[in-house]
């Protein structure tokens, strides 16, 4: 079995460990953990109003180089991430593509292909491969626990609630390796005839035990924290995370790189929002 | 927070616990998501449907906090802090837009609590849970992904108030009851309130046998 250390694994090149960033230090890295969050929610509510295909894959065609560059990433992490998002992309295009009404392309059965439907459709599928790039790039160049600490200087998070995260966070470090144990106890106890039966239910109890043994361990912790008096007051920070000029202007050509491309896609006529789920 | 500090605020310990829930709800919404992928596949191009399938198990979390914990704010707590544990720790491919989503999910099973002025925690409640919930995941569907003009909509809703109700509302329920009889909740509201009902019980018990005493 692997041990802790091993588990939750030091930060190496291509295997980040849960919530920590890969080893390298790059533009990303350096920037206000609370400022990347902040544009990327920002970025990405915005994208929820945009819904023609060619904005989206225009931001994509930008974003992609942007963040492989300024997070130092090697390019096959970035295309293996998006890998992982293109079936879900697919599905939605496919769906979208025969459900909404409009002008029919191509019947085929008892579907019909319709020009609103290929374009929504588009539009989502690249929006959902373009936030995938851009959370991978954040997650990629982002410190959990720095994140934490982050948010408790810079966006006013209580310290009982950052405290609660952070402990949170350990107990996350540890789940991975907890479930190879439950799941190993129970393979042991399963008789040889039987092995590969009742997968779910097995699954499903081990759920159980995995937020039983959770529950226990967050008792311990939150009356050792108590004892420390952790929660009870202000506190001073340990590492404090800097904010600086740089992620004002890191803020800024983010932001403004991409209010350039949609302000270029109206400019086209390309631009569509809310309107396109309804043709008239 | 504002909301809940007026009248009553979380504990270090509660807190904890929520973030002890919202840990691991976020590692098995994030397996729950490996799952939902694999059944998008099965589903050929039906595929998208499947989040409405499933979409009840990404929800659970909060009637079951505000089952254990009972105060307001609880599940829409542990619904946003294990969105963050999905997308800071577990790098979701859906990004921070989930921190939105947990928030109205949240809200949404919280409301039938917020009805019963957090006072009842019987299976009705939770049933009513499961819909709310649902119904808060089809209004943001809609926003986001234009549900509404699809032609397929009345299915989509339709698997997702089941999914709600049993997913969500029914298995949070169930789950509350067996982790009360693992004795891991007796520092809590729930544990509290079982060990009361369990101590009247048996006082009106021996105050019977009493008199039936010659």
């Amino acid at each position: 079995m692997r041990r802790p250390a091993e588990a939750s694994g030091t930060a190496e090149v291509g295997n980040p460990g849960l919530g920590r960033p890969m080893g390298h230090d790059s533009l990303l890295h350096r920037r206000n953990p609370t400022v990347k969050l902040g544009v990327l929610l920002v970025v990405t509510g915005a994208l929820v109003a945009v819904l023609d295909p060619w904005t989206p894959l225009a931001l994509l065609l930008l974003a992609g180089p942007a963040v492989t560059w300024a997070g130092a990433l090697p390019w096959r992490v970035v295309l293996r991430a998006q890998a992982a998002f293109t079936p879900f992309a697919l599905s939605v295009f496919l769906v979208n593509a025969v459900t909404r009404p409009g002008d029919v392309l191509l019947t085929a059965g008892a579907l019909e292909v319709t020009g609103a439907g290929v374009a929504v459709g588009a539009s989502l599928a690249w929006r959902t491969v373009l936030v995938g790039t851009l959370s991978t790039a954040f997650v990629l160049t982002t410190d959990g626990a720095r994140l934490m600490t982050s948010l408790h200087q810079h966006a006013r998070l209580g310290p009982q609630a950052t405290f609660a995260v952070l402990a949170g966070y350990r107990m996350l470090e540890q789940l991975p390796e907890r479930w190879t144990t439950i799941r190993q106890a129970q393979a042991a106890r399963v008789p040889p005839g039987r092995r590969g039966r009742g997968r779910v239910r097995g699954a499903a109890r081990a759920a159980f035990t995995l937020l039983v043994v959770t529950l226990r361990q967050s008792q311990r912790m939150a009356v050792s924290m108590e004892l420390r008096a952790l929660g009870s007051g202000p506190r001073t920070v340990h590492r404090p995370v800097a904010l600086g000029r740089a992620d004002a202007l890191f803020t800024a050509v983010v932001l403004g790189a991409c209010a350039a491309v949609v302000a270029a896609s109206a400019g086209a006529g390309w631009l569509e929002s809310f309107g396109a789920f309804s043709p008239p | 927070m504002t909301a809940v500090r007026r009248r009553a605020a979380l504990t270090l310990h509660e807190l904890v616990l929520l973030a002890a829930l919202a840990v691991v709800a976020g590692f098995l919404y994030w397996a729950l998501v490996q799952g939902w992928l694999a059944l998008q596949v099965a589903m050929g191009p039906f595929g998208d449907l499947a989040q409405n399938v499933l979409a009840g198990g990404w929800m659970v979390v909060a009637p079951l906090a505000v089952f254990i914990v009972r105060k307001p704010g609880v599940g829409v707590v542990a619904e946003i802090v294990a969105a963050l544990v999905e997308v800071v720790f577990l790098a979701s491919p859906v990004g921070p837009m989930l921190l939105v989503v947990g928030l109205v999910q949240g809200a949404g099973a919280e409301l039938a609590f917020t009805l019963t002025r957090y006072r009842r925690y019987g299976w009705g409640v939770f049933v009513l849970s499961g819909l709310t919930a649902a119904a808060a995941n089809l209004a943001i569907g809609m926003v986001r992904f234009g549900w509404a003009t699809q032609d397929w909509f009345a299915l989509r809703v339709a698997l997702q108030l089941v999914s709600g109700v049993v997913l969500c509302g029914l298995l949070a329920r169930v789950a509350g009851d067996a982790l009360l009889r693992t004795g891991v909740l007796d520092d809590h509201a729930a544990g509290r309130a079982r060990l009361a009902s369990d101590a009247a019980a048996d006082s009106h018990a021996v105050a019977v046998a009493g008199e039936g005493r010659p």
